[in-house]
């Protein structure tokens, strides 16, 4: 059987701020385009790092978002959300929030205040994930997605497990609706356990190291807070870890939509751009407290 | 250097051929402008007009205060300038900085001078730039005077699209001339009026 090779290994750039409260690393667009990563067009990362006790939540404030939907996936420490369209609520390890921009939302998220005043580390996905044309100005949605709903798929002899966020894995659906075909996983691998997963050819998948090593296909060695991303030459690849790792596996069907992208917002025509900012100016994606 | 915004000026309102661009460009000066520095200080004569390729600079006056008063923002394709410290040579009574790391080219009355013998056009357009400045500053001071903050926002974003998303509300509020708890209430009546969440249109 073909395997699905690796066309690249990323490793984490200089990190950036996101307001005061993510500092994160670019992997998508990153050295690569929307376009190639499609659906996926925006990914961030905190490394793990420590944040010092504080009596202000760190965070960002107030902000639009419109054409896509948000995705934060905590692996450590806890974070409060809030949007002008009632969604909201806390995450903390292993939980997930799936926010549907959709037509338009204002939010911010924090630290959340608890967690904040004895600090501690944190680690944290935020993924864009597009959504397709028809879809784009459908009304808001917000999907809390605690870690004890989400499905786990228990790896033969004791190998580890695999968390489904979104998609399906062998037989089993995971926990968030998408619009697109996308699946989203969890793999938890114990030292030495070894697993193969397998996706449709012309699906975009790529990995990311969020703890511990890995080896990819026998030959590629994938080192903690890297990212790989795999070509479309085949369906499956396998995975060998080095230690016990996390791996969070995206793999969805390319839209293949044209892409117009400013800042907060992602659409597909210049003219969707513009009224975009005319509506967020007017009111039209609500309100919310800074 | 690339300058796409300023090209697309100085032939689009300029009046300039793609060739009297390849000409004048060898005297085009530019600036980058770091976040929070100034390029005009109360007290300074000012020189230069300044054309933002890139970036977002302010315009303000400080009041008994010291509190800023926002007189105009400049966004790419933007020009500011104390005009008045120009044309008299006198001490300037405002201040410009960046409020973003910015690229500006450095317009002075020599540049024009080149850009005018190039192509006697470009003076008439300048003089028409000027009288259309002329023409926003008394509708900014009518509308100081005598309009609802709510239509002060409306066009004030319709001038400034992105604005909302590149300064505080603070700012925005100085160069309307209301509170920001004003501002906040407008923003959230006309989300109250605009905003459907529901809507499947």
């Amino acid at each position: 059987m073909k395997t699905r090779r690796i066309e690249k290994v990323t490793q984490p750039g200089t990190p950036h701020f996101v307001g005061d409260g993510f500092r994160v690393h670019n992997f998508i667009p990153g050295t690569s385009t929307m376009k190639r990563m499609d659906p996926f067009i925006m990914l961030d990362y905190n490394s793990k790092y420590h944040f010092p006790a504080t009596d202000r939540p760190k965070g960002v404030g107030v902000h639009p978002h419109r054409g896509f939907e948000t995705v934060t996936i905590a692996y450590k420490g806890r974070v409060e959300h809030g949007d002008s369209a009632g969604g909201g609520g806390i995450i903390g390890e292993g939980d997930v929030q799936w926010m549907t921009a959709a037509s338009g939302v204002l939010h911010k998220e924090f630290h959340e205040t608890e967690w904040s005043k004895t600090g501690g580390e944190f680690q944290m996905v935020q993924l864009w994930v597009n959504l397709p044309a028809k879809d784009k100005m459908s009304p808001p949605k917000y999907q809390a997605i605690a870690n004890a709903d989400i499905t786990k798929v228990a790896l033969p002899n004791g190998d580890g497990e695999v968390e489904v966020i979104a998609g399906s894995y062998k037989d089993t659906k995971g926990a968030a609706s998408t619009f697109s075909p996308i699946n989203m996983y969890n793999v938890k691998l114990k030292k030495d356990a070894k697993t193969e997963l397998t996706f449709p050819k012309h699906y975009t998948t790529a990995l990311l190291m969020v703890e511990g090593d890995a080896t990819i296909n026998g030959e590629t060695s994938v080192p903690q807070d890297h990212f790989a991303m795999f070509s479309n030459d085949a369906e499956t690849f396998t995975v060998e870890a080095l230690n016990d790792t996390v791996i969070l596996v995206l793999s969805g069907e390319p839209l293949n939509e044209p892409i117009a992208a400013h800042g907060p917002f992602v659409m597909n025509t210049q003219e969707e751009l513009i009224e975009a900012f005319q509506d967020f100016n007017t009111g039209k994606f609500g309100y919310l407290e800074d | 250097m690339m300058l796409p915004n300023f090209k697309k000026h100085l032939i689009e309102k300029g009046g300039l051929s793609e060739e009297e661009f390849t000409q004048i460009e060898p005297f085009i000066t530019t600036k980058n402008v770091d976040k929070g520095e100034f390029i005009l200080k109360q007290g300074d004569v000012c020189s230069h007009f300044f054309f933002v390729e890139q970036g977002l600079l302010r315009f303000y006056a400080l009041n008994e205060d010291g509190k800023e008063n926002i007189l105009q923002f400049a966004t790419e394709n933007w020009i500011v300038s104390d005009r008045g410290s120009v044309y008299f040579k006198a001490p300037s009574t405002y201040y410009i900085d960046a409020f973003e790391a910015t690229t500006v080219v450095m317009i002075d009355e020599t540049f024009i001078d080149q850009v005018s013998e190039l192509n006697p056009n470009f003076r008439k357009q300048n003089e028409r730039l000027l009288q259309n400045h002329i023409r926003q500053l008394y509708k900014r001071i009518s509308q100081l005077l005598g309009v609802s903050a709510k239509t002060r926002y409306l066009d004030f974003v319709a001038m400034y699209p992105d604005i909302m998303l590149r300064v505080p509300q603070w700012m925005i509020a100085s160069y309307l001339g209301i509170t920001p708890e004003s501002l906040s209430r407008v923003r959230k009546a006309l989300a109250e009026e605009n905003f459907n969440p529901y809507k499947t249109s």
